[in-house]
This record gives C-alpha cells, structure tokens and sequence, in this order.
C-alpha cells in the first residue's frame, strides 16, 4: 500500500495527517492543480456535491449514499471548510482523493477557500488547535489558490460555486482570470463564488453578502443561451430540500451539508449524472450523532511555565 | 411534596430507550421461591389521587399494571448485582423484586428511589421541602450518596433563574464543594461506581454553570486534581487516567527554580486549566465556558510573567546562563525553549508592559542569542528562535527593525540565508515572512533597514534563483549536498517550493519598494534572473515568475516597460506560452491575462514590442479574444502614430540623420558581436542572422533554433530523473506529448536559455532587420493601412489643431508613443526622468512628421552602458 493509500485510509477515519505529510500532499496537489483550468472540463458521468463545512462524517454519508471515489466520479463545488468540526481532515481527505485520483475527482473553489474567510470561521483555529501551529493552514490556503473556479460538464452543464459574473458574461472570458491569488472582493472571480440567484431580481443586483452579485431569470437565460448550456449547477446556499431548481430549470442549487452546523435540521443532496446526463438528485441525511468521536488534543507533555 | 424535580425526571425516564425500562416482576411465594409476575416497563410515578410516588410496572404484553408500589421512606430497598432491587413490601407482606434487563435502568430507578426517600425525610424534617414548584430555592441538599441524585437534579434540571440561585447557594455553603470531593474520594475507595457516575455527573454540571467564581473555588490547588479525577468516571465514556497523567507523565520544567509559591500554583493551574478544557472536556463544554477558562489561564500567565519579569535577578540570571561558555549544551536548549514560553506568555501581559519587557529582554541580548540560535543544527530549536521573533515583529516590528538596521550584521544575513535553507518538514515560509515584516512599507523608520537589505541580501535570493534554475536545456544543477540534519544547504540546489516563496516574496518587493525595485531590478539582470524561473518544469514556478513580472508591469513605469522591451523580458513568458499549447491551464490563463492587461491598460510601448518581436508565434492563438484584442490594440497604437502630421521638415532631417547614425553604430557594433560570437565559439549568435525559418517552426522562440543535431539541446530534459521531482500522473500528459507542435515549441524555449548568461549578455548583441522578416512583414500590412487618414491624432500637447483629434484618448497614448520613438535618447539618461520626458515630448512631435514608421529593437539583455546607444532604435522611412 503506497503512502498515499495509507493516507486516505487513515483520512477516511478521520484522523489528521502529520503536518509533513500535509506538506508533501499539498506540494504534489499543487502540481495536478496548476494544471487545471478556470472552466475545468468535466465528463459524464459525475456526482455533484455542493458544500461540506467540515462536516466530516456527513460526508461519509454522501459517499455511502454516491458511492466511493474513484467508483463514482466526483466534482465538489467547493466550501470545504469552515464551521464544522472537521475541516482540516475533511479537506485533506478530498485532497488526497484528487492527488491519488487526479481524472475521478474535481474540486472547484468556494468563497470559504479564502484566507480571510477561514480566519473568521473557524478553519484557521482548527489547524491552531489540532496541529499547535498555522503551518498546516497556511499549506492549505496556499492550495486554495490553485483550485480552479468552475466546470463545465461535457460542454452542457455550467457549475460554480456561487455564481455568474456581470463580468464574464461567456465561458472564454472566465479564461483570462489568474486565479492564484486570495479571493478578491470584486470582479470576475470574486463574483464566481460569492453570487446568488433571486427571483426578485431582473438581470444583476446588489448582493446583500457584501460581494458578488444578485442575479435574476434573465441573466442565467442569456448566459446559458450565449455559451450553449443546458443549465447552470451551483451551491453556496442553504437548501433544505437539498436542491432547488430555479428560473425554470436553467439553474439548480445543490446543498451537501446535511443538519447544516449540526443544527439548521436540513436534508443534503447530490446530483448524479449519467453518461447521458440524465440526472438524479441523491437526498441523505446527518450521519447520526454517536459516530462522532469526540476531537481531542493531545496534551503536551510538559510545560515550563 | 417535592413534584418538580420527579416529574421533569420522570419525563426523561419515560423517553428513555425502552430497554432501559424492562424488568421481570418476581414475587415471593410461601415455599420461599421466586415466582416470576410477568415482564413490563417500570416507571416512577405519582399514585392516584395522591402526591406519593410509586413504582409501576406495565406488562409488556397486555399493558396492565404489573406492580404498583407505593415508595417507603423506609430503609427497605436493597441493590443487587447492579440489575436487581428488592423490599419487603408491606402492603403484599411479602418480597418482591424488579430484575433489570441493564445495568443503567437499574440504577435509575434506584436512583430515583433514593431520591424520593431522602425527600420525604427533608420535607419531614422541615416544613418546606427544598424545592417546591412555586418557590425559589432556598438550600441544597446536604451532600450525602444518598442525596446526590437530587443534588444533580438541581443542578441539571434547574432553568436559568434558578441555575444563578444553585451557584450562589454552592458558593455560599461553606464546605459544599469540599464535601463534595470527600464523597469522591470516598466513592472511589470503596469502588462505588454508580456513585462515581453521579458525581461525574453533578461535576460535570457544575462547570456547565459556566461561573468564575465556582471556578475560582475548585479549579484552586486543594480541589482540581480531585475534580479531574471526578471527570474520569464519566459512565459514556471508557476510563482516561487523567491525574495519573498530570503526576506522572508530565513533567514541570524549571529551567531556572522559581522560588514564590504564588508563581508556581498558577504556573500549574494554568496548565491543568489548559488540560481541562482541552483534553478532558473539548466537546462537553460551550465557546462561553471555553472563554471563561481561558481568562483564567490568561489571567495567571499575566501575573506569572510579571511577577518574574519584576524579579530582576530571575531574567539576570536566565540571560547569563544563556550567554555563558560553562553552560552545557543541553541545559542551552532548555533556557532558550523557556524563554520562548516566558515570551510567548507576555502576550497575556498589557501592551505597554509587553513592550517594556520586550525592549528589557533586547537590552539583555535576546536577539545576539536569537541569532545564535538560529544558526544551530537543532531544527527544533530554530523554529524557536523564529517563533520568539514573530512575536516581536508582531508587538512592534519597530523593535527588531531597530536592531537589525543599527546592528547591521548576523542576524539579518542569517535571516536571509535561513530562507534558502530546506529545513524538511519544520519550516514553512516563516524566515521569508520575517523578512516580510522587516521590510513592510507601511511602517515608519524602514529606511534603512531597507537599504541594507537591497544593498546586501536581495543578491542571495536572487542569485539562489538563478543557480537553481537550468542555464540552459541542462536540467542537472550543482550537486546536493545534505548535511548531517537533513537540510540541504547547498544554495545552488533549492527546492522548488523555497523557490516558489522567494518569488512570492519578490512580488511584495515589488508592491512595497518600486523604487528600490527600479535601481536593483535594472541593474545587474536581476529581472531577466527571476525569469529563469519559466525554465523550471514546475509549472507553478513558471506561473510565479509571470505573476511577477504582471506585478512589475503593473507599476506602470516607462522605465522598467523600456527595461523590458529593451532587453526582450517578455520572451522567456512567451516561450512558456507558446510551449504550454493549447492546454487551458493556469499557466495559459495567467499569460492571457497579462495580455488583457496590457491591452486594457494600453499599455503601447509593451504592445508594440510584443507584437512586433512575437506576433509570428501569438498567431496561432488568435482564436483567444485578448489576443486578437491585443492585436488590434496594437494596429490601432500604429495608425494613430501613422497619421500624426505636421512636424517639421527640419525634424525630419534630423530624425533621419538621427537614424543613419544609429545604423551606423548598428553595423559597427553587429560587426562586433560576430566577432565575440567566433571568438566564444558557439553559434548562437551567428545562427540568428540567418534568415528566419518559415514562422511555424519558429514559432517557439524568436531565437535562434539551431536544428536538434546541433547537439546543443539536451531535449530529454523533460523527461529525465528528477530525485526530488516526481510528476503526478496527469490525463493531458499523453496528449500533450503527442502534439508535435508542442514538443517543438518546448524544445524552442530550452534552447533559448541554453547560454550561460554572461555568453547571453555579450550575444544578445542588437539583430538585424533581416531576422525578424516575419514580423516586418505584418507590420508592414498593418501600416499600408495606417497610412489612411485617421481620426487618431498623436498627441493633445502638440497638434491641437487637428479636427477630429480624439483628445480623452491622446495624452497618454502619445506619452507612451513618445518614449517608443525616442528609446535611443531615453536610454542615454536613463536614470534621468524629467529630462526624458522632455526629450520623449520632442521626438514625438518629430515622429509626428513621419508617415510611416519602422521600427527595430534590439534582443539585448542589458548591458547598459555597451548597448544603450543602439537599443531600441527607430527606423524611418518615407512613405511609399
């Protein structure tokens, strides 16, 4: 069994890699990532997960509900992180995935995949608190920036984590964004992962997010007219259905974190599609509570003052 | 009677997991055997028409009552085997008995039991039972076994009103949480593990209280262990030996003995308070709670580190043991590991007091040490010596800066020479980031520091770059070198992700210190060295090196853009483009971008150079919409130039006399650099006079392509083992390889880097006219149209007369425009910005006059004062 085997086996019990192993993980991810491209193509047939907040046994669930990678295809519209408990190992556990299984894995970024943002909730004291040092955040948010911003599954279906930009209004514009850099708090990229859809909206309105965009009907119908897509996939907000379809079916919200913040009571989905892109939505729920292990630190063993 | 508590018990009970629940009912028969009842689900319940409580037992079958019996608050209850309980009841006259089917039913109920009896002695004892549903509560239970179901009752069950009267009620008993160890340690001797579970559980609650002052009391030394101890029963979870860990396992350094016993209790609360929040309870506990212990901890650590920093003789002698010889190696280390956490506490301390202690600690000699430090061979005790400057950079940078800059010497250069270091897995960018937070602009007092820096540490970094990046198509650099500690310190052999770091750290350079930038980036091929960087098969390094030229770009200065043109810097990009193909990577998107930027910006002196030196390789993307945007961006720079008029005739003269003396300089100094090139005997330079080859194949470098059997190129490169290197398997791997076109353009770009850069410097000699065919021809094209009359207009400063001039456009299109005509002159005075702009405002109104323009710049990386006079000279022609 290679180290990398090793490491996902023991990732898949959810305990954390050693900080040097993260280190090598993220240098040989940064590798495959770097040759990603902003609109990654994708082909059927893929799962589509939306967020996971660290949720790390509710994304157990998922793959017993979706099946194992690299059994089942699999692209997360990113949102690894942040407010659940297990950030730090549910990340590294995808990123191993998508290291060991470069063509059956694809990961887009979300506005959580930011420095900034994990900073506030909650990834960053995570790494401070299991690994006693940012190291491991820092290797990580530097992977971030690599991540690519969105996917385009057999040229029909559009997916984003937020999505669409007033800014890049077709797929070749999303081209020119160098993506290697924090989330910015406007422009192309930004609005990629920070915008919603609303009804109320006609075209384009403020985000009450404070970034991105809101977008109505008009914007998503002109969109998947000019770049000749079926419909647009994007997460980003709470569901409680687990997804939701919007504007007459051209776009559909996918929400992966069941009991969102152990919490909120909702259902999560995923979407299968199969080599024809015929869908299938996957409803499951929390992983119930007692499979929790409680995370604890380790104790240092000694102490000057 | 005393309702509120059972009923809400009660409650529970009933949602409780049924198992929990079932007994067999058994009854004494007159032969003295056990006669089994039947089997049901007990609860506790209120009789009928009455406020006495009673057992009851359902069948399970027919759901009749079983058993109905009224509890005693006589002592008739026995406990067996942990599943059984049995009375003799009065009202039957005989034995009975509940057999549990678990253990923890069992105890419940027992629990219960106990609790309605001890009740019914308290209300028998005083007229008011403790706890009555309409009155507050007014005592607690005296802490006895058999109370301490209640007390837990209390404690648990109790709302927020009446959790504030449980706390002041504990407070205020004298003894309460004495007493309640003493039953602990009572409960644990005698093995009593249902008692054990209760006062898990009663503790449990009372840190839920989530009060200071409950916390003062048994967080102090005579009851934490005790209270640790309590937490180890807890009946969920398997047994963790809590205090046998903090007694025997853990050990209390003392550096140096620490004397006050004030110090020394909370230098041990503060770690089991630590222990206690973090290992004992992490998830049983709120963020409030969580909160509420740290200011305990942050408290001590505040009075910890006062109290010794007061104490003058402690940090004397601390700081003598760390500087002197006699002190053993060993003892060293642990002194300095101290120090760390006495500096690491002082955050605890206010500001003005950390920073008081903090200038005391640099007086004492904390950096001289530090520095010292970090020069050792224990990467452990390294990352100490960072993580104690951290600190200090973060309180006040000022600090450090202050040193460093008056010193001048060890401890900036180990800091730099750190940064190249692989130190494994231990280290990450910190030393860059320490030199990050040195050389922040956005502090005062950073001149200096500043200086001392570009003067004497920005060549290291560099010249790591530059030794770590393939020459030419050679991939094999140096040797490596691992000394015994498993760092490498061979500086011509750094690994790519300390690579990736500096050219990080490079960029801030760029956005901090443009001017710093400007005089070293010009000099020395400093720029052109950070390229080397796009021969790197990491991709993410070449992507880093466009990132910090897009960065430089984005200064918008004429003279690094004229830095730029002149010396071909865009062309390692364009090779690394060219030979990415058509993969959409990021390396694709980054390159496209700067593209867009260029044209967004119009940034004319850059769009013309690229498009005349590389047009011939970019055409084969015109597909992508910036570049063809870049193109017409660049048509459009041209036909403004073109139509400018009305110079006059005495301009032109001498702009032509101008440029028959630069032709004149041309010849002679090609003449020359035939002559170098023969004398250094590679071909390289002789090879681009030749005519170029058709654009396909030329397409990758806009050098020379010596045919592969040259023997110049070592095109395995790609391909060749890599110790440290090892290529995650990629999808696009194969197809890549399989484009013919691709693997071509790659080799283009290994040859172009195959000099050795001081051969590089004396070729690059100017080129001549006839190499760049491909690109003259499309200029030409261009210009047969440009010559039409145009709206553009050249510039708002000298041609107002012009009808239909596009003013808003025009002033910074002829800026830029200006200084591309009159690049021979800027060259010359260089360093001299007013008097450029004034020359770049003549010659434009001389090019004004000229109605076709060609232009030739020289490939020539930079040896300014051999080249200056030639570079980037303009050709003028008259118009057909």
């Amino acid at each position: 069994m290679s180290d990398l085997d090793r490491q996902i086996e023991q990732l898949k019990r959810c305990e954390p890699l050693k900080e040097s192993e993260v280190k090598a993980l993220c240098l040989k991810a940064m590798e495959i990532l770097v040759e990603e491209s902003n609109v990654q193509r994708v082909d059927a047939p893929v799962t589509i997960c939306g967020d996971i907040h660290g949720q790390f046994y509710d994304m157990k669930e998922l793959f017993k509900v979706g099946g194992d990678c690299p059994k089942t295809n699999y692209l997360f519209l990113g949102d690894f992180v942040d407010r659940g408990f297990y950030s730090v190992e549910t990340f590294l556990l995808l990123l191993a995935l998508k290291v060991r299984y470069p063509d059956r894995i694809t990961l887009i970024r979300g506005n959580h995949e930011s420095r900034q943002i994990t900073q506030v909730y909650g990834f960053y004291d995570e790494c401070l608190r299991k690994y006693g040092s940012v190291n491991v955040w820092r290797y990580c948010t530097d992977i971030f920036d690599y991540l690519s911003l969105s996917a385009l599954i057999e040229n029909k279906i559009f997916s984003v984590h937020g999505g669409l930009s007033p800014a890049t209004p077709t797929l070749d514009q999303i081209r020119t964004i160098d993506r290697k850099q924090e989330v910015p708090h406007d422009g192309a990229m930004c609005d990629l992962l920070w915008s919603d859809p609303e009804d109320i909206v006609d075209g384009w309105g403020l985000s009450p997010r404070g970034a991105g965009f809101l977008f109505g009907g008009t914007a998503v119908t002109s969109f998947n007219h000019s770049n000749n897509i079926d419909y647009i996939c994007r997460a980003h907000q709470l569901v409680m259905e687990g997804y939701k379809w919007m504007f007459n079916n051209q776009i559909v919200t996918v929400w992966s974190a069941p009991n969102y913040c152990y919490r909120c009571g909702n259902v999560a989905a995923i979407l299968e599609l199969d080599e024809n892109l015929e869908k299938r939505f996957r409803v499951f729920e929390a992983a119930p509570q007692e499979t929790r292990g409680a995370p604890a630190k380790k104790p240092p063993p000694d102490y000057f003052l | 009677m005393s309702s509120h508590f059972t009923m809400g018990a009660q409650d529970n009970f009933k949602n409780a997991n049924n198992s929990m629940q079932r007994v067999k009912v058994y009854r004494m028969t007159e032969e003295g055997k056990w006669d089994d009842q039947g089997t049901g689900h007990v609860t506790v319940d209120y009789l009928e028409r009455s406020e006495d409580l009673g057992l009851f037992v359902m069948d399970e079958e027919d759901n009749e009552t079983l058993l109905l019996h009224r509890i005693s608050s006589d002592d008739i209850y026995r406990k067996q085997e942990g599943t059984i309980i049995s009375w003799r009841d009065p009202e039957f006259s005989t034995d009975l008995a509940l057999s549990f089917q678990e253990t923890t039913g069992c105890s419940y109920i027992w629990d219960h039991i106990c609790s309605v009896q001890r009740n019914m002695h308290f209300s028998s004892l005083a007229n008011e039972t403790f706890h009555n549903v309409n009155s507050e509560l007014r005592e607690l239970p005296p802490v006895e076994l058999s109370t301490l179901p209640s007390i837990l009752k209390t404690i648990v069950d109790s709302g927020i009103t009446d959790q504030l009267r449980v706390t002041e009620l504990m407070l205020h008993e004298q003894d309460f949480f004495r007493k309640l160890m003493q039953m602990f340690r009572n409960c644990e001797n005698l093995e009593n593990v249902d008692g054990l579970h209760l006062i898990f559980k009663i503790v449990r609650g009372i840190i839920l209280l989530n009060s200071s002052q409950i916390f003062e009391k048994i967080l102090g030394d005579e009851l934490i262990m005790d209270i640790i101890g309590c937490l180890e029963y807890d009946p969920e979870a398997p047994h963790v030996h809590h205090r046998n860990f903090l007694k025997e396992h853990v050990i209390f350094k003392e550096a140096i003995p620490i004397k006050d016993p004030v110090v020394l209790s909370k230098i041990h609360q503060s770690y089991r308070v630590d222990y206690l929040k973090d290992v004992i309870l992490p998830r049983g506990i709120d963020e409030a709670i969580v909160a509420n212990l740290n200011s305990i901890i942050h408290s001590n650590n505040a009075i910890v580190v006062s109290l010794l920093k007061d104490d003058n003789t402690f940090i004397k002698e601390l700081f003598a043991r760390l500087k002197s010889p006699a002190t053993s190696k060993e003892s060293k280390k642990t002194l300095f590991h101290f120090l760390h956490e006495f500096c690491t506490l002082s955050k605890s301390l206010q500001m003005v007091h950390q920073l008081r202690l903090f200038r005391d600690l640099v007086s004492e000699g904390i950096f001289d040490i530090i520095a010292d430090v970090l020069q050792s061979e224990d990467n452990k005790l390294v990352l100490t010596g960072t993580n104690i400057l951290i600190l200090f950079l973060n309180q006040d940078p000022n600090i450090m800066r202050t040193y460093v800059a008056r010193q001048e010497g060890v401890l900036f250069r180990v800091l730099v020479q750190n940064s190249l270091t692989d130190f494994g897995d231990d280290m990450h960018s910190q030393f860059l980031d320490l030199l990050r937070s040195l050389l922040d602009s956005s502090y005062t007092q950073k001149d200096t520091i500043v200086e001392i820096f570009y003067e004497k540490h920005l060549g290291q970094l560099i010249d790591a770059i530059a030794s770590s990046c393939p020459p030419n198509g050679d991939g094999q650099i140096g040797s490596k070198a691992v000394s015994s500690d498993g760092r490498s310190r061979n500086p011509s052999r750094v690994k790519p992700e300390i690579l990736l770091n500096i050219c990080e750290f490079l960029c801030f350079c760029v956005v901090h210190h443009p001017y710093k930038i400007k005089s070293n980036f010009l000099l020395n091929n400093v720029i052109d060295k950070i390229l080397y960087l796009t021969r790197r098969r990491e991709k993410y390094l070449v992507v880093a090196a466009v990132r910090f030229v897009r960065l430089l770009i984005a200064r918008h200065d004429e003279h690094l853009m004229n830095h730029f043109v002149k010396n071909n810097l865009l062309k390692p990009i364009i090779d690394a483009f060219v030979a990415n193909g058509d993969r959409y990577n990021l390396l694709n998107s980054v390159v496209l971008e700067l593209f867009e930027f260029l044209q967004k910006d119009n940034l004319k002196v850059l769009i013309r150079y690229l498009i005349d030196t590389f047009w011939d390789q970019l055409v084969k993307f015109e597909s992508y919409s910036c570049i063809r945007d870049l193109k017409v961006k660049y048509e459009q720079s041209l036909e403004s130039t073109g139509t400018s008029s009305a110079g006059s005739l005495l301009e032109q003269m001498e702009r032509i006399d101008d440029r028959a003396l630069q032709k004149e300089e041309e010849d002679y100094f090609n003449e020359d650099s035939y002559e170098e090139d023969s004398a250094s005997a590679q071909t390289v330079s002789t090879s681009r006079r030749q005519p170029r080859p058709p654009p396909v194949i030329a397409s990758g470098s806009s050098q020379p392509s010596p045919n592969r059997s040259g023997g110049l190129v070592d095109y395995d490169y790609d391909d060749e083992d890599d110790e440290d290197y090892k290529p995650p398997p990629m999808k696009k791997t194969e197809e890549s390889n399989e484009d013919e076109g691709l693997t071509e353009f790659r080799l283009k770009r290994k040859l172009s880097s195959k000099e050795d850069p001081e051969a590089k410097r004396l070729h690059q000699s100017p080129i001549s006219l006839k190499t760049r065919d491909g690109a003259f021809a499309s200029l030409c094209s261009t210009l047969s149209q440009a010559v039409l009359p145009s709206k553009k207009t050249e510039t708002a400063l000298f041609n107002i007369s012009q009808p239909d001039s596009d003013q808003t456009t025009t002033s910074k299109i002829s800026q830029s425009d200006s200084d591309k005509h009159s690049t021979s002159k800027i060259s010359q005075s260089d360093s001299d910005k007013n008097s450029t702009s004034k020359i770049s405002q003549s010659d434009s109104e001389k090019s004004s006059a000229e109605p076709n323009i060609e232009e030739k710049r020289s490939i020539s990386s930079s040896d300014e004062s051999q080249n200056a006079q030639f570079e980037n000279q303009t050709d003028i022609k008259e118009a057909p």
